[in-house]
């Protein structure tokens, strides 16, 4: 929706800071080093996304889910609900709140059944999606709660949009912009900085890498606070950097294993 | 989730619509007087989708607003599908005010309602939100006399330029001739062509076009406002559901509202402009004279209540009052208190 970002809920109570999250995180930090717990978060991410792409949601949706979920565990502990359940819920949820048509419930729980058999087998093997309707039903109502029923969340994608038709048309440009903004859905820069500054940051990494040097003028009269900008770029960055040396595909099972869980397990 | 249902002491029950039940309620922790509203789960197949779509439209936006003039959403609680949302209290609303004949509504008291109305609106347009269901109904009053909108229901966010909505929105009664005529392009007009009808209700004390049918309506619309054409109204042709209407002649609105001053005339005029592009807007209508001429709007605690409604916190007299009646030595012995 459009409104008034500066008095949104997202600005006033869902803008967090740094040490408060690592202090909110330390329970799963004592069992999961803090690369181990970003190789995970990266992981749900990727489910999210691509089960948003199977239900054929636009990215804005796709990336609203990606923040519920992220701002649920940046309140409780992995052990709290299982992400394998958390992350469809999150969609089911922001396809409601975006008003995207109906999702059916059963509809949702065969994509999952799909995506987690065909493009996530390397994660879980033979193991099924154990998820049922009324688990998601129980679950929706659980994130609501711990959102504090705060549910419009901005996105860096429009102020993208905006920033990138002052620079001038440059198509190149957007779609580079747009890929690094959906990246940075992987990291916890939406739950640290307001959506316009994850838009500049992300063009400013389009322009380097497209070797734009003659943008940095217009970087230059921005009246932004250049420090963050550049926490931001460096965030992303540290991202790229792990992906050089991480193969998801051997990792992760081992992360999952290692992961807290909930007791008892869900019945199958 | 057990501390909320235990949080929440129902009082009374309050009324029922097609979505939800609503509760007079007692907040145990703060011992304040609320509504709960608990959203029916209706159909099984409804069940099966989750937290009812009525009831996210209206958490997600109201988590985001906050005005005078705007219904507080306090607290949801509930389980699974079944959610209950909980709202300031309101003693009553402008349907039951305008119905009841012991009322007296003076200019003063209708500019009031007008200004109040308004600035909730206001706000509401200022954030891009349409509240698509504006009637007497659903414009809640509590007995410090201060009116807040509710139901949002409805509510949607408007200004994408490509964005197609639903037409069936708004009841019939207030229902703008551009929906009837089924745009699925619309804008701030049509709640600006409501308050005009509820406005208008607010001086006849009956509602202003009661139609029986979309078409009944529109013919209602036009037998007041003159059949328009395609000057009055470009493009009016081009709508989906358009249909030729027999050629009425427009009324003089000061004939229908013959008790009403010239400047409100004025007002009604622009908010009930049949093409919704000439239609004012909330900021445009409260700049314009009617709002600063006098009378000035009877201030909250001074405006009507039903008189099942008692309101005895607020006829205490103040302290002030009392020490100088005092220092007067002119007050007689008490009153006789049964």
């Amino acid at each position: 929706m459009a409104g008034n970002f500066w008095q949104s809920s997202h600005h006033q109570q869902w803008i967090l800071d740094k040490t408060d999250l690592i202090r909110d995180r330390q329970h799963d930090l004592s069992i999961l080093s803090d690369e181990e717990y970003q190789k995970i978060f990266n992981f749900f991410a990727s489910i999210i996304q691509v089960l948003g792409e199977q239900l054929k949601l636009r990215q804005q949706v796709i990336a609203t889910a990606t923040v519920y979920f992220k701002r649920f565990y940046a309140r409780n502990s992995l052990k709290c609900i299982d992400p394998l359940l958390l992350a469809p819920t999150c969609v089911f949820l922001a396809s409601k709140v975006e008003e995207f048509g109906v999702i059916s419930n059963s509809r949702l729980i065969t994509t999952c059944q799909t995506v987690i058999k065909n493009k996530f087998g390397y994660a879980y093997g033979q193991q099924e999606f154990p998820y049922r309707t009324n688990h998601i039903l129980e679950c929706e109502f659980y994130l609501l709660e711990n959102l504090d029923c705060c549910l419009i969340v901005y996105q860096p994608y429009r102020p993208l949009l905006l920033f990138v038709q002052d620079i001038g048309q440059e198509d190149q440009l957007l779609t580079y912009a747009w890929r690094i903004v959906n990246d940075s859905l992987r990291t916890d820069v939406s739950l640290l900085y307001p959506p316009y500054q994850i838009a500049i940051a992300a063009l400013h990494i389009a322009c380097v890498m497209l070797g734009k040097e003659n943008q940095k003028s217009w970087f230059a009269e921005l009246n932004v606070d250049m420090d963050k900008i550049q926490e931001i770029v460096r965030s992303i960055i540290n991202l790229y950097e792990m992906w050089k040396s991480y193969d998801e595909k051997k990792e992760i099972q081992g992360l999952l294993a290692k992961m807290p869980k909930p007791k008892p397990a869900p019945q199958r | 989730m057990d501390e909320h249902t235990l949080r929440y002491e129902k009082i009374d029950f309050l009324g029922e619509g097609q979505f939800a039940t609503v509760y007079k309620a007692r907040d145990v922790k703060t011992d304040k007087i609320v509504a709960v509203k608990k959203i029916k789960i209706g159909s099984r197949l409804e069940a099966q989708d989750g937290i009812n779509r009525t009831a996210l439209r209206e958490i997600k936006l109201l988590q985001e607003l906050q005005h005078v003039n705007l219904i507080g959403l306090l607290d949801v609680f509930g389980q699974k599908s079944n959610v209950s949302l909980v709202f300031d209290f309101m003693d009553t609303d402008l349907e039951i005010i305008v119905k009841d004949n012991n009322i007296v509504l003076t200019p003063a008291n209708v500019k009031a309602y007008t200004i109040m109305t308004l600035k909730g609106l206001e706000y509401l347009h200022q954030n891009w939100i349409l509240h698509r269901d504006l009637k007497p109904n659903n414009l809640l009053i509590n007995r410090e006399g201060i009116l807040k909108i509710g139901d949002f229901g409805l509510a949607k966010a408007f200004g994408s330029p490509t964005r197609i909505n639903t037409h069936q929105v708004v009841t019939r009664w207030y229902r703008s001739p551009e929906l009837l005529f089924g745009a699925r392009q619309y804008g701030t007009g049509v709640d600006m062509w409501a308050i005009g009808c509820i406005l208008a209700e607010l001086l006849l004390r009956v509602p202003f076009l009661p139609g029986e049918s979309d078409l009944d309506q529109l013919s209602r619309i036009f037998q007041v406002f003159g059949t328009p054409n395609e000057e009055i109204w470009p493009g009016m042709k081009g709508l989906t559901d358009y249909v030729q209407f027999k050629q009425f002649p427009p009324q003089q609105l000061r004939h229908i509202f013959s008790a009403a001053s010239d400047d409100l005339i004025q007002l009604l005029e622009s908010l009930l402009a049949i093409y919704p592009p000439k239609r004012c807007d909330c900021t445009q209508a409260l700049q314009m004279p009617y709002f600063s001429n006098k009378p000035a709007p009877t201030v909250g605690c001074k405006l009507p209540m039903p008189s099942n409604i008692t309101r005895m916190e607020f006829e205490k007299p103040s302290l002030k009052r009392k020490l100088l009646e005092n220092i007067d030595g002119g007050s007689l012995a008490k009153r006789l208190q049964f």
